[in-house]
Protein backbone atom coordinates (compact mmCIF):
# COMPACT_ATOMS: atom_id res chain seq x y z
CA UNK A 1 0.00 0.00 0.00
CA UNK A 2 1.17 3.54 -0.70
CA UNK A 3 -0.07 6.78 0.79
CA UNK A 4 -0.79 9.78 -1.44
CA UNK A 5 0.26 13.24 -0.28
CA UNK A 6 -0.28 15.57 -3.19
CA UNK A 7 -0.87 15.98 -6.90
CA UNK A 8 1.69 18.23 -8.58
CA UNK A 9 3.21 18.80 -11.97
CA UNK A 10 5.66 16.39 -13.54
CA UNK A 11 8.58 16.96 -13.58
CA UNK A 12 9.05 19.02 -10.42
CA UNK A 13 11.88 20.13 -8.13
CA UNK A 14 13.65 17.46 -6.02
CA UNK A 15 11.47 15.96 -3.30
CA UNK A 16 12.15 16.86 0.36
CA UNK A 17 13.85 14.17 2.46
CA UNK A 18 11.15 14.20 5.17
CA UNK A 19 9.75 10.84 4.12
CA UNK A 20 10.67 8.21 1.52
CA UNK A 21 8.76 10.20 -1.11
CA UNK A 22 8.41 9.33 -4.77
CA UNK A 23 6.76 11.14 -7.64
CA UNK A 24 4.70 8.68 -9.65
CA UNK A 25 4.30 10.08 -13.12
CA UNK A 26 0.88 10.25 -14.76
CA UNK A 27 1.42 12.23 -17.94
CA UNK A 28 2.11 15.86 -17.06
CA UNK A 29 0.98 15.26 -13.47
CA UNK A 30 2.65 13.49 -10.60
CA UNK A 31 1.14 11.69 -7.64
CA UNK A 32 3.55 12.27 -4.78
CA UNK A 33 3.47 9.31 -2.46
CA UNK A 34 5.34 7.21 0.08
CA UNK A 35 5.00 3.66 1.42
CA UNK A 36 2.02 3.61 3.80
CA UNK A 37 3.10 3.55 7.43
CA UNK A 38 0.23 1.43 8.63
CA UNK A 39 -3.43 2.21 8.83
CA UNK A 40 -3.67 3.61 12.33
CA UNK A 41 -5.11 7.12 12.36
CA UNK A 42 -3.55 9.30 15.03
CA UNK A 43 -3.12 13.03 15.50
CA UNK A 44 0.66 12.49 15.21
CA UNK A 45 0.29 10.74 11.85
CA UNK A 46 -1.98 13.54 10.63
CA UNK A 47 0.59 16.11 11.70
CA UNK A 48 3.35 14.18 9.89
CA UNK A 49 1.23 14.14 6.75
CA UNK A 50 0.68 17.88 7.05
CA UNK A 51 4.40 18.54 7.45
CA UNK A 52 5.21 16.58 4.31
CA UNK A 53 2.60 18.47 2.29
CA UNK A 54 3.88 21.79 3.63
CA UNK A 55 7.48 20.92 2.77
CA UNK A 56 6.35 20.02 -0.75
CA UNK A 57 4.41 23.26 -0.98
CA UNK A 58 7.50 25.38 -0.35
CA UNK A 59 8.85 25.02 -3.86
CA UNK A 60 5.98 23.77 -5.99
CA UNK A 61 2.27 24.20 -6.65
CA UNK A 62 0.16 21.29 -5.54
CA UNK A 63 -3.24 19.92 -4.70
CA UNK A 64 -3.15 18.41 -1.21
CA UNK A 65 -4.62 14.91 -1.06
CA UNK A 66 -6.95 14.12 1.83
CA UNK A 67 -5.07 12.53 4.73
CA UNK A 68 -5.42 8.77 4.78
CA UNK A 69 -5.76 8.25 1.03
CA UNK A 70 -4.18 4.86 0.29
CA UNK A 71 -3.86 3.02 -3.00
CA UNK A 72 -2.51 -0.45 -3.76
CA UNK A 73 0.49 0.45 -5.90
CA UNK A 74 1.95 2.90 -8.43
CA UNK A 75 -0.33 1.65 -11.19
CA UNK A 76 -3.40 2.36 -9.04
CA UNK A 77 -2.09 5.86 -8.30
CA UNK A 78 -1.69 6.50 -12.03
CA UNK A 79 -5.20 5.22 -12.71
CA UNK A 80 -6.62 7.47 -10.00
CA UNK A 81 -4.97 10.54 -11.52
CA UNK A 82 -5.80 9.58 -15.10
CA UNK A 83 -9.47 9.18 -14.27
CA UNK A 84 -9.70 12.83 -13.18
CA UNK A 85 -6.90 14.32 -15.27
CA UNK A 86 -8.84 17.31 -16.63
CA UNK A 87 -10.37 18.29 -13.30
CA UNK A 88 -7.03 17.95 -11.52
CA UNK A 89 -5.18 20.00 -14.13
CA UNK A 90 -7.82 22.73 -13.95
CA UNK A 91 -7.70 22.74 -10.14
CA UNK A 92 -3.90 22.96 -10.22
CA UNK A 93 -4.18 25.93 -12.59
CA UNK A 94 -6.54 27.65 -10.16
CA UNK A 95 -4.13 27.40 -7.22
CA UNK A 96 -0.92 27.99 -9.17
CA UNK A 97 1.33 30.47 -7.35
CA UNK A 98 -1.05 30.86 -4.42
CA UNK A 99 -1.45 29.56 -0.88
CA UNK A 100 -4.34 29.33 1.54
CA UNK A 101 -4.63 31.73 4.46
CA UNK A 102 -7.21 31.27 7.16
CA UNK A 103 -8.91 34.11 9.01
CA UNK A 104 -11.14 33.84 12.04
CA UNK A 105 -12.75 36.64 13.98
CA UNK A 106 -14.29 36.44 17.43
CA UNK A 107 -16.32 39.10 19.20
CA UNK A 108 -17.98 39.28 22.58
CA UNK A 109 -20.54 36.52 22.93
CA UNK A 110 -24.16 37.63 22.93
CA UNK A 111 -25.45 38.15 26.44
CA UNK A 112 -27.89 35.26 26.06
CA UNK A 113 -31.02 36.97 27.37
CA UNK A 114 -32.92 35.11 24.62
CA UNK A 115 -32.99 32.04 26.83
CA UNK A 116 -35.02 33.77 29.49
CA UNK A 117 -37.18 35.97 27.32
CA UNK A 118 -39.06 33.22 25.48
CA UNK A 119 -39.94 33.20 21.80
CA UNK A 120 -39.45 36.88 21.15
CA UNK A 121 -36.10 36.90 22.93
CA UNK A 122 -34.98 33.93 20.88
CA UNK A 123 -35.80 35.68 17.63
CA UNK A 124 -34.25 38.94 18.84
CA UNK A 125 -31.01 37.11 19.58
CA UNK A 126 -31.14 35.56 16.12
CA UNK A 127 -31.68 38.94 14.53
CA UNK A 128 -28.79 40.48 16.44
CA UNK A 129 -26.47 37.70 15.40
CA UNK A 130 -27.63 37.93 11.77
CA UNK A 131 -26.91 41.66 11.89
CA UNK A 132 -23.47 41.05 13.41
CA UNK A 133 -22.69 38.53 10.65
CA UNK A 134 -23.80 40.95 8.00
CA UNK A 135 -21.64 43.71 9.39
CA UNK A 136 -18.61 41.41 9.60
CA UNK A 137 -19.17 40.44 5.98
CA UNK A 138 -19.02 44.06 4.94
CA UNK A 139 -16.23 45.24 7.19
CA UNK A 140 -13.89 42.22 7.18
CA UNK A 141 -14.71 39.62 4.59
CA UNK A 142 -15.25 41.92 1.61
CA UNK A 143 -11.93 43.79 1.91
CA UNK A 144 -10.01 40.55 2.54
CA UNK A 145 -11.69 38.78 -0.37
CA UNK A 146 -10.70 41.71 -2.59
CA UNK A 147 -7.02 40.88 -1.98
CA UNK A 148 -7.55 37.17 -2.58
CA UNK A 149 -7.87 35.14 -5.75
CA UNK A 150 -10.73 33.14 -4.27
CA UNK A 151 -12.43 32.80 -0.92
CA UNK A 152 -14.45 30.23 0.98
CA UNK A 153 -16.56 31.04 4.00
CA UNK A 154 -17.58 28.47 6.54
CA UNK A 155 -20.28 28.71 9.17
CA UNK A 156 -18.81 30.43 12.20
CA UNK A 157 -19.11 28.64 15.49
CA UNK A 158 -21.51 30.45 17.83
CA UNK A 159 -21.68 32.20 20.16
CA UNK A 160 -18.51 34.29 19.84
CA UNK A 161 -17.12 33.45 16.41
CA UNK A 162 -18.25 35.82 13.66
CA UNK A 163 -16.05 34.93 10.73
CA UNK A 164 -14.35 31.74 9.62
CA UNK A 165 -12.99 31.91 6.13
CA UNK A 166 -10.20 30.72 3.87
CA UNK A 167 -8.58 32.89 1.23
CA UNK A 168 -6.52 31.81 -1.75
CA UNK A 169 -3.75 34.41 -1.82
CA UNK A 170 -0.89 34.88 -4.29
CA UNK A 171 2.41 33.97 -2.65
CA UNK A 172 3.76 37.48 -3.15
CA UNK A 173 0.63 39.06 -1.64
CA UNK A 174 0.85 37.28 1.73
CA UNK A 175 2.54 40.32 3.33
CA UNK A 176 -0.09 42.73 2.04
CA UNK A 177 -2.88 40.42 3.17
CA UNK A 178 -1.41 40.07 6.67
CA UNK A 179 -1.01 43.84 6.96
CA UNK A 180 -4.64 44.30 5.96
CA UNK A 181 -5.70 41.83 8.68
CA UNK A 182 -3.68 43.87 11.21
CA UNK A 183 -5.31 47.12 10.04
CA UNK A 184 -8.80 45.63 10.21
CA UNK A 185 -8.04 44.31 13.69
CA UNK A 186 -7.01 47.83 14.79
CA UNK A 187 -10.11 49.33 13.25
CA UNK A 188 -12.45 46.99 15.16
CA UNK A 189 -11.62 47.07 18.86
CA UNK A 190 -14.56 44.77 19.70
CA UNK A 191 -13.19 41.97 17.52
CA UNK A 192 -10.13 39.76 17.68
CA UNK A 193 -8.67 38.44 14.46
CA UNK A 194 -6.50 35.41 13.91
CA UNK A 195 -4.79 34.85 10.58
CA UNK A 196 -2.85 31.64 9.98
CA UNK A 197 -0.95 30.15 7.09
CA UNK A 198 0.43 29.69 4.60
CA UNK A 199 -1.45 26.41 4.23
CA UNK A 200 -1.72 24.05 1.30
CA UNK A 201 -4.85 25.08 -0.64
CA UNK A 202 -7.11 22.62 1.17
CA UNK A 203 -10.27 24.66 0.65
CA UNK A 204 -9.62 25.28 -3.02
CA UNK A 205 -8.41 21.88 -4.20
CA UNK A 206 -11.85 20.44 -4.90
CA UNK A 207 -11.75 19.69 -8.58
CA UNK B 1 2.90 25.87 15.10
CA UNK B 2 3.40 29.49 16.21
CA UNK B 3 5.26 30.20 12.96
CA UNK B 4 1.93 29.64 11.22
CA UNK B 5 0.35 32.60 12.96
CA UNK B 6 0.62 35.58 10.65
CA UNK B 7 -1.48 37.83 12.83
CA UNK B 8 -3.23 37.19 16.12
CA UNK B 9 -3.64 38.25 19.73
CA UNK B 10 -1.08 37.21 22.39
CA UNK B 11 -3.74 35.17 24.11
CA UNK B 12 -5.18 32.58 21.74
CA UNK B 13 -7.71 31.27 24.24
CA UNK B 14 -10.76 32.72 22.41
CA UNK B 15 -9.78 30.67 19.35
CA UNK B 16 -8.93 27.44 21.14
CA UNK B 17 -12.42 25.93 21.27
CA UNK B 18 -11.41 23.95 18.19
CA UNK B 19 -9.15 21.30 19.62
CA UNK B 20 -11.60 18.86 21.19
CA UNK B 21 -13.60 18.93 17.95
CA UNK B 22 -10.51 18.03 15.94
CA UNK B 23 -9.85 14.97 18.09
CA UNK B 24 -13.51 13.95 17.80
CA UNK B 25 -13.40 14.33 14.06
CA UNK B 26 -10.33 12.14 13.79
CA UNK B 27 -11.83 9.33 15.81
CA UNK B 28 -15.14 9.59 13.91
CA UNK B 29 -14.07 9.76 10.31
CA UNK B 30 -12.59 6.27 10.13
CA UNK B 31 -15.74 4.49 11.21
CA UNK B 32 -17.26 2.53 8.34
CA UNK B 33 -19.21 -0.10 10.21
CA UNK B 34 -22.99 -0.43 10.37
CA UNK B 35 -23.29 2.27 13.00
CA UNK B 36 -21.22 4.57 10.81
CA UNK B 37 -23.55 4.02 7.87
CA UNK B 38 -26.65 4.77 9.93
CA UNK B 39 -25.00 7.88 11.19
CA UNK B 40 -24.19 8.90 7.62
CA UNK B 41 -27.84 8.56 6.64
CA UNK B 42 -28.96 10.49 9.70
CA UNK B 43 -26.43 13.17 8.85
CA UNK B 44 -27.88 13.57 5.38
CA UNK B 45 -31.49 13.68 6.56
CA UNK B 46 -30.73 16.11 9.37
CA UNK B 47 -28.82 18.33 6.96
CA UNK B 48 -31.92 18.69 4.82
CA UNK B 49 -34.12 19.35 7.85
CA UNK B 50 -31.63 21.92 9.12
CA UNK B 51 -31.66 23.63 5.71
CA UNK B 52 -35.45 23.94 5.83
CA UNK B 53 -35.37 25.12 9.43
CA UNK B 54 -32.87 27.86 8.62
CA UNK B 55 -34.80 28.97 5.54
CA UNK B 56 -38.04 29.25 7.52
CA UNK B 57 -36.30 31.06 10.33
CA UNK B 58 -34.79 33.61 7.96
CA UNK B 59 -38.16 34.09 6.33
CA UNK B 60 -39.68 34.73 9.76
CA UNK B 61 -36.97 37.24 10.63
CA UNK B 62 -37.66 39.11 7.42
CA UNK B 63 -41.37 39.30 8.17
CA UNK B 64 -40.70 40.58 11.66
CA UNK B 65 -38.26 43.10 10.25
CA UNK B 66 -40.99 44.27 7.91
CA UNK B 67 -43.23 44.87 10.95
CA UNK B 68 -46.05 42.77 9.53
CA UNK B 69 -46.57 40.63 12.62
CA UNK B 70 -48.26 41.30 15.95
CA UNK B 71 -46.40 40.86 19.22
CA UNK B 72 -48.36 37.71 19.90
CA UNK B 73 -47.55 36.21 16.50
CA UNK B 74 -43.88 37.00 16.99
CA UNK B 75 -43.89 35.30 20.37
CA UNK B 76 -45.57 32.20 18.93
CA UNK B 77 -43.17 32.00 15.97
CA UNK B 78 -40.22 32.50 18.26
CA UNK B 79 -41.24 29.71 20.63
CA UNK B 80 -41.80 27.37 17.71
CA UNK B 81 -38.35 28.03 16.29
CA UNK B 82 -36.78 27.77 19.70
CA UNK B 83 -38.37 24.34 20.20
CA UNK B 84 -37.27 23.24 16.74
CA UNK B 85 -33.74 24.39 17.48
CA UNK B 86 -33.69 22.42 20.74
CA UNK B 87 -35.09 19.32 19.06
CA UNK B 88 -32.45 19.48 16.32
CA UNK B 89 -29.77 19.75 18.95
CA UNK B 90 -31.13 16.64 20.68
CA UNK B 91 -31.18 14.70 17.43
CA UNK B 92 -27.67 15.82 16.56
CA UNK B 93 -26.53 14.73 19.97
CA UNK B 94 -28.18 11.33 19.60
CA UNK B 95 -26.26 10.66 16.42
CA UNK B 96 -23.03 12.21 17.70
CA UNK B 97 -23.07 14.98 15.09
CA UNK B 98 -21.58 18.43 15.39
CA UNK B 99 -23.29 21.50 14.06
CA UNK B 100 -20.95 21.74 11.09
CA UNK B 101 -21.53 18.10 10.21
CA UNK B 102 -24.96 19.21 9.00
CA UNK B 103 -23.66 20.73 5.85
CA UNK B 104 -22.81 19.70 2.32
CA UNK B 105 -19.90 20.87 0.28
CA UNK B 106 -21.33 21.82 -3.10
CA UNK B 107 -17.91 22.26 -4.70
CA UNK B 108 -17.68 25.51 -6.65
CA UNK B 109 -20.99 26.68 -5.14
CA UNK B 110 -19.52 26.57 -1.63
CA UNK B 111 -21.35 25.09 1.30
CA UNK B 112 -25.06 24.39 1.46
CA UNK B 113 -25.51 26.13 4.80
Amino acid sequence: MIELFAIAEYPGPPLPALAPLRAVRAGSLAAICAPAEGVKVTPEALWRHEQVVEALMEDRDLLPVRYGTLVDDDAAAVRAVDARRDELSAALDRVRGAVELSVRAVGDPEDGDGEAAGGRGYLRTKMRSAAAQESVTLSLHKPLAALARADMRRSPRPPSELLRAAYLVDRDAIGAFTRLVARLDDRHPGLQLLCTGPWPPYSFAEA
Amino acid sequence: MSRKILHGPDDLEPFAGELPHLTDALSRRINTDQEGLERGLAQLVLTIVELLRQLMERQALRRIDGGALSEEQVERLGSTFMELDKRMEQLRHEFGLEEEDLNLNLGPLGNLL
